[in-house]
């Protein structure tokens, strides 16, 4: 275990602001120092509970709360508290936004295009217009999600957008019933004048492939993330390439690495392109009013569906509020307003009423989103002993009409290597648009990097294991999490009693494999929340934040709670609605770790506040009111207690308010600006993988599972727990079955539907067991992280591993449908 | 034509054209929220209301056509005094569900299921939740909270 | 989804006149449990003006067994109700199986024997509406592209597979369908001269005329020593279209078979008898050796295409396995 010493940013002390500080080679500007002003030293714990938790001391913001001891000691956190919004959920009154319908509502419907590209020569609406019932038509000027070309002269004269995949929407119809406007959007005549198109990744990277984009283009980030650097060359539909993702860039010199390397492994990955499918499909309701735009939406991002209204139509958000009671599901797809929701906006101001727009499940196939497939070559150096000495992956992938193919930042990150190059590329299809995806580019790095380690294992005849703890040596928060996770999970698993590869003489064949996980550790700076007590005891928080499933409502709960020594079920916990304090993007990991802190400082100084109030009723200092048990009382006098809203009455206030803001992580940030910040600490995460490999059918099964997961101070256990399910169960889906497959010849997608687009079914659902370790980050005033993304990252590269261990095969292609293991099983 | 539709043991008398499936019926015209759309195929499961205790993928299915039988949505498993069924009980006993989607099918399923088969085995109550979707990855969850009703019911 | 006219039907007799009154125009077509024509009609591959609802028929959801006359199974009993009946489960487990296994446990409930046999194939070609617009050689489009679900036997001129699998299980019993016409005339065809190859310009892939209805499936009684299994492969338990499935139906004299049928399913555009490995095993006594050697031949003369070479492995395998369970039933 490594010494901890005081970890303030040395790169901020004594200097005067960050702006001045030189741009280190390859990386972002350095931020500036964290949390400015007013501070104070502070002793805090840090490291895992149970395996040697110890203290440090950092610069905290002065008036920032005491820090929370581990969670066996508290009250309400770290509780697996049930969810608050389990009633709604199970007697089907929660509200989607697929539920919502308001007074006058009109239905919306698109009209896409079959063509995978073509130019449009004229849009007739005229028939759809005299149908009756309907009361708006809208054509787009634009298509949002899909790359923008660099110089907009290039299609400059066109009238409309050029379709650039089958499935792009061309004009929507708001009409009184949905009968109606499916009738009327059959009427819309469109004459296209079909172009060239390739559907498929490998045709579309040859030089004479036709062209999806007529000259280079950019794809900023969306609040989701993904995107890809700004400014890369492009040739042809190839873009790239990009050598530093996530920022972190190469480094050393490769190829004089290799070459004094005395092992060598060189192998080629392919991984396909997963849908996301939500149970509930993306969709929007807009209500354009004189006063003001409301738009209820499935989205993982409220804030996004704000700014994108407010940015495309030129509103003061002021004028724009956005509600999202449930999410069902987003996955990093649900984030701005989408195709779906600009349309409806139109439609609704057009039509002078409420405007329902919600995809149906081809549309959310086709044009919701997806994750990039991949092509990664690997070449990794190493000498005998293990230790890495270079480490090159040139990978490929196509998303469409939209880039964002990246593999991931584990090549640089995750193991103890001097050099290192990753070029990726984008390869622009004519396909839906891709979008973020529960680790975007990670799953697929660490599918190809966590075999190859593997690979390198058995060459040099180590336990991979080991291995692993030679190269896992950053001594960063996922690093030391990783050790423990290792150890953990190895004993839980039985990895002392796994065997040779190849082991069962028969037809079935059983392997054990592991992989490890790092994720972002991520925090949205501007996140706030706002606390509130009533005269009557009534303890409310408010956060604009949404719920995609995580259970933010309970957790913010839960955090308040503590403060007032009450049950998460006394506070009234909001969420949902842009009028309240800016919460942060379900997405990235980030809500937990983003949240908490700013709901725990906003309920103390409530707390703090209500004390005061407080103390003339009890006649003692402020400092001596304490709140437990659903009572109020003063330290050391027990007969003082009073029920807590019994206290507050007394105290005859109307209401106190106190709102916080997000402070910086005491340690600083790598970067920050203020949507994102980034820890030098990533999420961990090691799982092991138990499969069933029959040789003679090719049909693996995924026994069990063991998740051995961090996520900082986990807040519920049992709402991390079903996460870490999510991320397992989606894991072993994507190894095993998931595949978008599009006709090349005519662009179609050929299964965007649930029967033959193949989701893992409680059928195939493996045993999962779950760990969680509680390790304190003394970086916040909760040190919660989050572990939605890392619980997907590693999932098919162990199941790879273990089927390697079951076969003596490497499997390097996925999805493992029988054809590929087949395939693999014979090379 | 005018039909008549028994829905959580009411009478509706309703006029919608006859190849409205019934899905749209129960959330449009009754307000009955509780089965959703996931696919409007039949094919996830999220739309799973009884029909004559068996279930029913009501998304495809004419509403016209079910006249005379008696229909049973979610809303319908709670007591008329407002009591949980077991199994919404279970379920919520079980923290099973995520986004919860996904759960009113589920819970519909695991209905028909458990008065078919009051002491359903795992892989009976696995294979009844067969093509009933779940993309969060509640399943192990919402097969022990099934398994926690049978006990309950069959107490 | 179009709109469209309901009807129940009272009688066989009044379904055939209906369905008689159809026209290319003016599409009218009967309707049992609905799983498929409503998923069709919602795909909008079909497009019925008229939909004969004949669940209201009476006597068409009889099962009777009789020592001599064999099975007779009404066209609307349903999946469910076959995999759990008893005269089927005990002397025809093939077929039990197979509607055991057939899509999931609620389409089971619903889906009937009959519109098991009628269902048009689920070739994701065929089900996608823009493929039936765009015209073309269907065949052609799917010969050169997404394969992977298609034949590898038979598939010169056409490449789509017959979807139903409890139609393995009838080949390999040697069953038949009765079909009534106008004037209550009746004709009995065998399943495996019934089932068409698939096409996608035909509204059928049997030989059912526009204005018959399917109204009885038999199966001959089994002979003493009958043995039987049935397995369907596929690429997950959970509801899944097949990969293949096959149906081994032994008459043995003890250990010795006297006669084996062995059908394949999904793997041709109809139910296809592996009639040189069953000559194999006549006379014999089965061995892991011989059902090596029957599978292998089984699969003998399979020509892939571009991407389902590898459902030539998988076959053979389910094959072998096959073979030595009904052996060992």
């Amino acid at each position: 275990m490594q010494d901890v010493k005081d970890t303030s940013d040395p790169r901020a002390s004594n200097k005067p602001g960050g702006e001045q500080q030189q741009q280190q080679a390859g990386g972002p500007p350095q931020p500036p120092q964290p949390n400015p002003g007013p501070s104070r030293q502070q002793a805090l714990p840090y490291g895992i509970v149970g395996a040697g938790l110890k203290e440090v001391t950092r610069r905290v913001p002065e008036d920032e709360p005491p820090p929370l001891p581990e969670n066996a000691k508290l009250k309400s956190i770290g509780k697996p508290v049930s969810r608050l919004d389990g009633i709604e959920k199970v007697t089907g009154k929660a509200r989607y936004t697929f539920d919502v319908q308001l007074p006058g509502m009109l239905w919306a419907k698109w009209v896409a295009s079959p063509h995978p590209h073509a130019r449009i020569k004229s849009i007739d609406t005229s028939a759809a217009e005299r149908y009756p019932g309907v009361r708006a038509i809208h054509i787009p000027e634009r298509i949002l999600s899909t790359a923008q070309l660099r110089d907009p002269k290039a299609e400059q004269g066109n009238r409309y957008p050029t379709v650039r995949y089958a499935g792009q929407p061309v004009a929507a119809v708001a009409a009184d019933t949905p009968r109606a406007a499916e009738a009327a959007v059959k009427l819309i005549k469109v004459e296209y004048e079909p172009l060239p198109h390739v559907s498929q990744l490998e045709e579309a990277m040859k030089e004479n492939a036709p062209r999806v984009f007529p000259g280079p283009t950019e794809q900023p980030a969306t609040a989701g993330g993904g995107g890809a650097p700004p400014g890369l060359p492009q040739k042809g539909n190839v873009r790239g390439p990009d050598n530093k993702p996530r920022g972190m860039g190469p480094r050393g010199d490769v190829n004089k690495g290799l070459s004094e390397s005395e092992v060598v492994i060189e192998a080629e990955y392919r991984t396909q392109v997963q849908t996301h499918v939500p149970m509930e499909p993306h969709g929007l309701v807009a209500d354009w009013k004189d006063d003001g735009l409301t738009l209820y939406a499935s989205t993982q991002f409220v804030t996004s569906v704000r700014e994108d209204a407010a940015e495309l139509f030129d509103l003061p958000k002021s004028k724009v509020r956005v509600i999202s009671d449930f999410t069902g599901g987003g996955f990093g797809a649900k984030y701005g307003i989408g195709n779906y929701g600009l349309l409806a906006i139109h439609l609704s101001r057009k039509a002078g009423a409420p405007v329902r727009m919600i995809l149906d499940r081809r549309e959310e196939h086709v044009s919701g989103g997806n994750r990039p497939n991949s092509i990664q070559r690997l070449k990794l150096g190493a000498k005998r002993d293990g230790s890495l000495v270079a480490l090159q992956v040139q990978a490929y992938g196509t998303g469409g009409v939209a880039g964002g193919a990246g593999v991931g930042f584990c090549h640089s990150t995750l193991y103890e290597c001097p050099n290192v190059l990753v070029e990726q590329y984008d390869v622009f299809t004519n396909a839906g648009p891709c979008a973020a995806f529960r680790a975007p580019g990670q799953v697929q790095g660490i599918f190809a990097l966590e075999q190859t380690i593997d690979e390198l294992a058995e060459r040099l005849k180590m336990d991979p294991l080991a291995l692993r703890g030679k190269l896992d040596v950053s001594g960063t928060d996922d690093c030391l999490a990783r050790a423990q996770e290792r150890k953990v999970g190895a004993e839980r698993a039985g990895w002392n009693k796994r065997r040779p590869a190849g082991s069962d003489k028969g037809p079935i064949k059983r392997g054990l494999g592991f992989a490890q996980s790092q994720w972002l550790y991520l925090v949205q700076p501007s996140t706030a929340c706002e606390v509130r007590v009533s005269g009557d005891g009534s303890v409310e928080a408010f956060s604009s934040t949404q719920d995609i499933g995580t259970g933010t409502r309970t957790i913010l709960a839960q955090v308040v709670a503590e403060e007032f020594g009450l049950r998460a079920e006394d506070i009234g916990s909001h969420i949902g609605d842009s009028r309240y304090p800016m919460g942060p993007a379900s997405g990235g990991s980030r809500v937990t770790s983003s949240l908490t802190p700013a709901a725990r400082n906003a309920a103390y100084r409530c707390a703090r506040e209500l004390a005061a109030r407080l103390a003339p009723v009890f006649k003692a200092n402020a400092e001596n009111i304490v709140f437990a048990d659903g009572k109020v009382m003063v330290k050391g006098k027990a007969g003082s207690a009073m029920p807590f809203r019994e206290a507050v009455k007394k105290a005859g206030f109307e209401e106190i308010s106190q709102r916080a803001e997000r402070r910086d992580d005491y340690e600083g940030y790598l970067f920050k600006t203020p949507d994102m910040a980034l820890s030098r600490h990533g999420i961990g995460g090691v799982q092991f993988a138990e499969v069933a490999v029959d040789t003679e059918t090719g049909i693996v099964k995924v026994e069990r599972v063991v998740a051995v997961h961090d996520c900082g101070r986990p807040i519920n256990p049992k709402l991390t727990e079903s996460q870490i399910y999510g991320g397992v169960i989606q894991g072993v889906s994507y190894a095993l079955y998931e595949e978008r497959h599009l006709d090349a010849a005519s662009g179609q997608q050929l299964n965007a539907n649930v029967d033959q687009y193949k989701i893992l079914g409680s059928r195939e659902t493996p045993r999962i067991e779950v760990i969680l370790l509680e390790q304190l980050g003394a970086q916040s005033s909760t040190d919660a992280r989050g572990v939605a993304e890392p619980a997907n990252v590693a999932t098919a590269a162990a199941v790879a591993n273990a089927f390697y261990n079951a076969t003596g095969k490497r499997i390097r292609t996925l999805p493992m449908t029988p054809a590929n293991v087949l395939a693999a099983l014979r090379g | 034509m005018p039909f008549t539709l028994t829905v959580n043991g009411e009478s509706h008398a309703l006029e919608v054209e006859e190849d409205t499936p019934l899905l749209y019926v129960l959330r449009d015209e009754l307000r009955l929220n509780g089965a959703r759309y996931g696919c409007g195929v039949g094919q996830c499961g999220a739309c799973t209301v009884l029909c004559d205790g068996v279930p029913l993928r009501s998304c495809f299915v004419p509403a016209a056509s079910l006249g005379g039988r008696a229909l049973t949505t979610l809303e319908g498993l709670r007591a008329p005094d407002g009591a949980l069924h077991p199994l919404q009980r279970a379920f919520l006993d079980e923290q099973a569900g995520q986004c919860a989607y996904c759960i009113p099918g589920m819970v519909m399923a695991a209905a028909a299921l458990l008065r078919e088969k009051p002491r359903p085995s795992e892989a009976e109550i696995r294979t009844a939740l067969d093509a009933n979707l779940c993309r969060c990855g509640s399943h192990n969850r919402i097969v022990r909270a099934i398994q926690r009703a049978a006990e309950e019911l069959a107490r | 989804m179009q709109s469209f006219e309901w009807v129940d039907a009272e009688s066989v007799e009044h379904a055939v006149s209906l369905l008689g009154e159809g026209s290319e125009r003016q599409p009218v077509v009967a309707k049992a449990g609905g799983m498929d024509l409503l998923d069709l009609m919602k795909n909008g591959v079909m497009a019925p003006r008229r939909v004969v609802n004949i669940k209201t028929i009476k006597g068409l959801d009889g099962v009777r067994f009789d020592a001599k006359q064999g099975l007779e199974l009404g066209a609307l009993v349903t999946l469910a109700r076959l995999s759990r009946e008893p005269e089927v489960r005990k002397r025809f487990v093939a077929l039990a199986d197979a509607a055991e296994h057939a899509a999931t446990p609620q389409v089971r409930n619903a889906a009937t024997m009959g519109g098991n046999l009628l269902q048009r194939p689920r070739c994701w070609y065929f089900r996608y509406d823009h493929f039936h617009q765009a015209g073309g050689d269907a065949v052609e489009r799917v010969r050169s592209g997404e394969n992977q679900y298609h034949a590898i036997f038979d598939n010169q001129r056409t490449v789509m597979v017959h979807a139903s699998t409890p139609a393995t299980a009838l080949v390999a019993y040697g069953a038949s369908v009765e079909l009534t016409g106008p004037g209550g005339k009746t004709r009995v065809v065998p399943v495996s001269e019934f089932l068409l190859p698939p096409d996608m310009k035909r509204s059928t892939d049997t030989s059912i005329a526009p204005n018959e209805l399917l109204t009885r499936v038999r199966i001959p009684a089994p002979a003493a020593g009958t043995k039987a299994a049935y397995h369907k492969q596929g690429e997950r338990e959970s509801y899944d279209w097949p990969i293949c499935d096959v149906a081994v139906v032994l008459r043995m004299e003890g250990r010795t078979i006297r006669q084996a049928a062995i059908a394949m399913g999904w793997v041709a555009p109809t139910p296809r008898r592996a009639a040189e490995a069953e000559k194999l095993l006549v006379g014999k006594t089965l061995n892991e050796e011989l059902a090596r050697q029957v599978a292998k031949a089984a699969v003998n003369g399979a020509t892939p295409l571009s991407k389902n070479a590898y459902k030539v492995p998988v076959l053979e395998a389910v094959v072998r396995r096959t073979v030595l369970a009904a052996a060992a039933a």
